[in-house]
């Protein structure tokens, strides 16, 4: 679905991406995980367009066949109307818009009243505590809750790949639960997920690819489950010798 | 005399709550007080003014007068916009502080105003008389046609500023902007195109200001600077909040006719300035405080 070839990023004088490549498979949660500074949210705000890469390609590769895969734009707006979606870190829900407005921004893409008021029912039926909040202002809710707004929000847009940033950041335990279950709810219903992660055990149990970075590299890649197993990884990332 | 003054008030006061709404649209989307808008104005009331003299002989009072207010406002957003793309889209892109901003749209300002005195010397003109009757009596007092016809048309330009910004897919990407204009992008909405609508809605209703307060006053390129009364409004009113600058702006045009009637013309600004100033230091905020707050 999405495919990455040598990507470099800098900051100036710092490189956050020395050639970063990755692979996505269509309908698959590919999870990114390693340690703060890693490059993991420079990766994911350079897919959307928010960052430039200095060099390196992303393709989109929605269709059969290699002829078919598109370059991505790179004005964030654009990328968003080829159906890759971003849910940023820290949520950033409108505060001041209602919760119903912040979805209706979400599907601002979306031409097609019908449409975007069914994507909004799913959302209310998935989330009925939106619904019940649907005219409060964004802001008074809970973080959870934020969260699932943003998730939906992000939804709204009808996205083909969606692009998650430390969606469990600051949550309860029993909340994060829910955001790993809805990611993969998320991916049963046939949208592709990017999921950028420091819960690393939680995001290798439900990935079915990952990649580590490291210093703005790929240091490992497999299957999640192969990655929970690995020595190396667990030593890193999941607290040393403990069970996941 | 009392009720006298408050109409007066009021319809003074709608007027410069036409460049308070704009003063707090803009300053809610890009964090400044936008003072090029004054130079639009004056650019406006002079393009409502040619407007009216080429039309003059061949519309009716009130045609030309919608013709004339609908010139100002489509060269009010259109310099805006001009505005926009010349003053502040690079520092969008560079990501510049607030405070360059305030100086590239107050260079705008003064650079308008100076186009028009080179262009048109800074002789005084007066608009052409709309209605051929001037006053009408109501509540026992004479009320202007123009001060009528400012009031009610400046309701209808917020009102259907309020439609834009809370029932149209443009109005919601704006609002969503206030918060955080960089996060819109990922919502698929392009920065650049809400940032110029905003503009251009504010350059339009500065046009049609222009306009009343050419007729109000005479037309000389320094008219302008009565930017500086949306600003004191919407200081009263609360920075940011539009509702807050139809109420400041209300309040202001209220206090200045009162003012004149009982210092002068020449002290009216002084005491007006003594009020913002208390208001700054009492209560800072302004009238609808409680909403900015909760958005700082």
């Amino acid at each position: 679905m999405l495919r990455i070839e040598d990507l470099w990023v800098s900051y100036g004088h710092v490189q956050a991406l020395l050639g970063v490549s990755l692979e996505v498979e269509r309908g698959s949660i590919v999870s990114i995980i390693g340690s703060n500074g890693a490059g993991k949210s420079t990766l994911l705000n350079t897919i959307s367009g928010l960052v430039k890469q200095e060099r390196g390609r992303i393709f989109l590769t929605d269709g059969i066949g290699p002829d078919t895969a598109k370059l991505l734009p790179r004005e964030p707006y654009r990328v968003v109307k080829l159906g890759v979606v971003q849910v940023p870190e820290g949520r950033q829900v409108f505060p001041g818009l209602t919760v119903r407005e912040n979805l209706m921004a979400g599907a601002y893409t979306v031409n097609h009243a019908g449409r975007v008021r069914r994507n909004l029912d799913r959302m209310f039926e998935m989330y009925p505590i939106l619904k019940e909040r649907a005219r409060q202002q964004a802001g008074t809710l809970s973080g959870g809750e934020q969260q699932m707004l943003a998730i939906c929000r992000g939804l709204m847009a009808e996205p083909k790949v969606l692009l998650l940033d430390e969606p469990s950041l600051g949550l309860a335990p029993i909340i994060v639960k829910g955001v790993f279950d809805t990611v993969r709810r998320i991916r049963d219903e046939g949208i592709t997920v990017v999921l950028v992660e420091q819960n690393a055990n939680q995001a290798l149990a439900i990935a079915d690819y990952a990649y580590v970075l490291e210093n703005g590299r790929v240091a490992l890649e497999g299957e999640g489950r192969a990655l929970l197993c690995d020595p190396a990884v667990k030593d890193a990332y999941l607290g040393g010798a403990q069970e996941a | 005399m009392l009720v006298q003054n408050i109409l007066n008030g009021i319809s003074l006061g709608s007027v410069y709550a036409l460049i308070a709404v704009g003063f707090a649209l803009i300053f809610n989307v890009l964090k400044f007080s936008n003072f090029s808008q004054g130079g639009v104005m004056t650019v406006t009331a002079y393009a409502g003014y040619v407007a009216s003299r080429y039309l003059s002989d061949r519309l009716d009072s009130l045609v030309l007068f919608a013709a004339v207010l609908a010139a100002a406002a489509v060269s009010g957003a259109v310099i805006a916009a001009a505005v926009e793309r010349l003053a502040f889209r690079r520092l969008r892109r560079t990501k510049s502080e607030p405070v360059y901003y305030f100086i590239s749209s107050i260079t705008m300002g003064i650079l308008l105003e100076n186009l028009i005195t080179i262009y048109a010397s800074s002789n005084f003109y007066s608009y052409p008389r709309f209605f051929a009757t001037s006053a009408v009596p109501l509540f026992g007092v004479n009320v202007a046609v123009t001060d009528m016809m400012m009031f009610a048309l400046s309701i209808a330009a917020l009102l259907a500023l309020l439609f834009i910004l809370h029932r149209t897919k443009i109005g919601l990407g704006i609002r969503a902007a206030c918060f955080d204009v960089n996060t819109v992008q990922l919502m698929g909405m392009n920065p650049d195109f809400l940032v110029t609508t905003a503009l251009m809605i504010s350059g339009a209703l500065g046009g049609v200001s222009g306009v009343f307060l050419g007729m109000n006053y005479t037309l000389y390129p320094q008219l302008g600077q009565m930017v500086v009364k949306g600003f004191v409004a919407s200081v009263l009113g609360g920075l940011g909040s539009i509702h807050g600058a139809v109420i400041g702006a209300v309040l202001l045009g209220i206090l200045e006719i009162f003012f004149i009637s009982w210092v002068g013309a020449g002290w009216a600004p002084v005491f007006v300035f003594i009020v913002m100033l208390a208001f700054l230091l009492v209560r800072p905020r302004g009238i609808a405080g409680i909403i900015v707050q909760e958005k700082a």
